[in-house]
């Protein structure tokens, strides 16, 4: 379990004078499910690009699967970039069988079948895309990614435009397949589906590592926040450094010397109080600090 | 390389599946079907009835014929116009050796037609038999060119070509210059739409940008190549089982043909790659329209200068023509169906040709590789540069 499947050092890309990524290195090992975040325009989707050889950086270098980027290694990724769209005139299967085809995927039908089963599409398998709804679509997107059993999937928002009940789908399919031993990178900005899913983090912001490693690695960084649950109007609070509220839940990060004791005493003295914890930051807190505080 | 062949494969099937390609196919066919029949049997259906030609003579001069009725009076002859006893007559009048004017009557109507030439040929067997001439010198006066002829080459030997070889550069320059802008129009839309649905991502993490672009000029350019064969072939078999079969006979165009598909392959290769530079970074077809434009005027430039070349085939313009890489293919075609080009022009055009179809290539693949993931921006000279050093 400790191949390494990735490893990228020191990564750098300009476009124009805009530095969009600044000597990046990092690295991911076979069957863990890593994820990839920042903010938008952070540079991750170049990073994707750069790993599958669609851009070139100016410097750094990249191993995947131990060997340096050949043609050969894209049969053994499978990939559903941010942009994304089928052809719209050509039927399912058509559509499928030409993605399997060009990743050079035997007796693809098979598969295919296999696939559209697994997502509730079999019924749909000889229907024009352009009849599909947009999640159909995207199930269908995924099925594409995953058609050629590929050792390493990168994913770009896969959760995106999805109803729960398809989003619990797609995320017991990559447990499935993490199970089997594949390497998933996840882009997303879905935070929960991260803390949820995800091993090891990655977060960049203007090109940089801001935040590298595992997740309690991280958050034991980071000192322990209230959760409060309650009914009334918030307000400004004595002793807190800063609220992220939800207008029924709240997540308070406290000034050094305060006594949660004390927050707990004036919270009731404003509003009624349901629930009140101290808990480890969540990453959608760790997440705005860094990019606020950058 | 299986992967081009792949994109090859799937770009060519989409294509000629379409309803616009079948059409394409199709409508040529159809209006040269629609040519032949109106060039065989519409001269017969509009042909004069010369019997039923009616006359008022006021000279005195003209004889009555089986296909030329005599009127007294113009009253009788409007009598029986208008009774369709007659389809027109006409009225010689007086003073008509003077002024050679008639007056000509007919009903109006989509098919009826002027009877001018029959007239004219009445008129004139009657002036000459009042005239004393020698008979031999009557019939040269009605024919005095029976016409042949003959084209001597730069060695001033005699040029065996038919009557109507004239036609074979105007189809071949028309035909190639279609079956180029179309299979490269086709290249442009295929790379815009794949931008628009946003599928290239996907397959640029399956395939090399090179290996795309090449399988798309290979499809697409298969598609336009089964578009001049299916032409070709059918215009063949159309000319040949019709009435006009004779007048094609002796005319050598088999290397011609032959020629015709290196200059299709080359000019295609040729404006497949410019098309591939302005449509990889547009985000609309009809931005890439836009920046096609340059290139489809380059492309039309020797129909716009087709009398010149025609008439002219060794001018100045015509040679110049030749040496630009994006006219030569037409000009060229066209200008060795109308004389004997000499070989080394037709080398140096080819030359020229494959030189600039190498750079081309160079340049649509770095171009087609950046640009095809840009979203939303508008292309500028700039960025061109920029492609071209990344």
């Amino acid at each position: 379990m400790n191949e390494k499947i990735l490893d990228v050092k020191n990564l750098t890309k300009s476009f124009d004078t805009k530095i969009v990524l600044d000597n990046l290195s990092f690295e991911v090992k076979k069957g863990v499910v890593f994820g990839l975040l920042g903010p938008n325009g952070a540079g991750k989707t170049t990073i994707i690009r750069i790993i599958l050889d669609i851009i070139r950086a100016d410097h750094g270098e990249i191993k995947i699967f131990g060997e340096k980027f050949d043609e050969n290694l894209k049969e053994k990724i499978g990939y559903l970039p941010e942009e994304r769209g089928l052809y719209q005139k050509i039927t399912v299967l058509e559509c499928l069988k030409y993605f399997a085809e060009l990743k050079n995927v035997k007796k693809s039908e098979d598969k295919i079948d296999f696939w559209l089963d697994k997502v509730g599409l079999r019924d749909y398998k000889r229907k024009k895309i352009e009849g599909l709804s947009k999640g159909m679509q995207q199930k269908i997107q995924l099925v594409a990614a995953f058609i050629h059993s590929p050792e390493l999937l990168i994913l770009d928002e896969p959760f995106s435009g999805l109803d729960p009940i398809n989003t619990k789908m797609v995320k017991d399919i990559l447990l499935d397949l993490k199970r089997e031993g594949k390497t998933i990178i996840l882009s997303t900005h879905q935070m929960d589906q991260v803390e949820r899913t995800c091993d090891r983090i990655l977060m960049i912001n203007r090109g940089k590592r801001v935040l590298y490693g595992s997740l309690d690695e991280i958050k034991s960084n980071y000192k322990e926040s209230l959760v409060v649950e309650y009914e009334g109007d918030l307000g400004r609070i004595e002793g807190v450094k800063k609220i992220n509220d939800y207008g029924k839940y709240a997540e308070l990060s406290l000034e050094e010397d305060t006594d949660p004791q004390e927050i707990l005493k004036r919270l009731i003295e404003i509003v009624g109080v349901r629930r009140f914890e101290m808990k480890a930051p969540s990453l959608n807190e760790i997440f705005i600090e860094v990019v606020e505080n950058a | 390389m299986r992967k081009t062949f792949i994109v090859a494969k799937h770009e060519f099937l989409a294509t000629v599946k379409t309803k616009g390609f079948i059409f394409s196919l199709i409508l040529p066919l159809l209006i040269l079907l629609l040519m032949v029949f109106a060039m065989g049997f519409i001269p017969q259906m509009t042909s004069e009835t010369p019997h039923n030609i009616g006359f008022v003579d006021e000279t005195g001069m003209l004889q009555t014929s089986e296909n030329f009725i005599k009127f007294g009076d113009f009253g009788n002859a409007k009598k029986a116009l208008l009774e369709n006893e007659i389809n027109s007559f006409f009225v010689l009048p007086a003073n008509y050796f003077e002024t050679g004017k008639i007056s000509v009557y007919s009903k109006g109507g989509f098919f009826s037609s002027r009877p001018t030439s029959s007239i004219e040929a009445f008129l004139m067997d009657n002036l000459l038999r009042e005239s004393n001439l020698d008979e031999t010198l009557k019939e040269r006066i009605k024919e005095p060119a029976n016409e042949e002829v003959i084209t001597l080459n730069e060695k001033g030997e005699v040029e065996e070509k038919s009557g109507v070889g004239f036609l074979i550069p105007y189809a071949l320059g028309i035909l190639l210059m279609i079956a180029i802008m179309s299979s490269s129009q086709y290249l442009m839309q295929g790379i815009v739409a794949e931008k628009e649905n946003k599928t290239v991502e996907i397959l640029l993490s399956s395939l090399s940008a090179n290996e795309l672009l090449s399988g798309k000029i290979l499809g697409f350019g298969s598609a336009g190549l089964l578009q001049v064969l299916v032409w070709i072939c059918s215009v063949g078999i159309i000319l040949f089982l019709s009435p006009f079969a004779s007048l094609f006979q002796g005319i050598q165009i088999s290397w011609i043909l032959i020629l015709a598909i290196v200059y299709f392959i080359l000019g295609y290769l040729l404006f497949a790659g410019s098309m591939a530079c302005v449509a990889a970074p547009a985000s609309t077809v009809r931005d890439a329209q836009q920046g096609a434009m340059i290139f489809t005027m380059l492309a039309i430039l020797p129909m716009i200068l087709l009398s010149i070349i025609v008439k002219a085939p060794n001018s100045v313009i015509a040679k110049v023509l030749t040496y630009i890489p994006y006219t030569t293919s037409v000009t060229t075609l066209m200008r060795i169906a109308l004389v004997e080009v000499p070989i080394y022009e037709i080398a140096a055009s080819l030359s020229i040709l494959v030189i600039s179809v190498l750079i081309m290539t160079k340049l649509s693949a770095k171009i087609f590789r950046t640009g095809i993931l840009m979203y939303g921006k508008k292309m500028k000279m700039k960025d061109i540069f920029r492609y071209l050093r990344e």
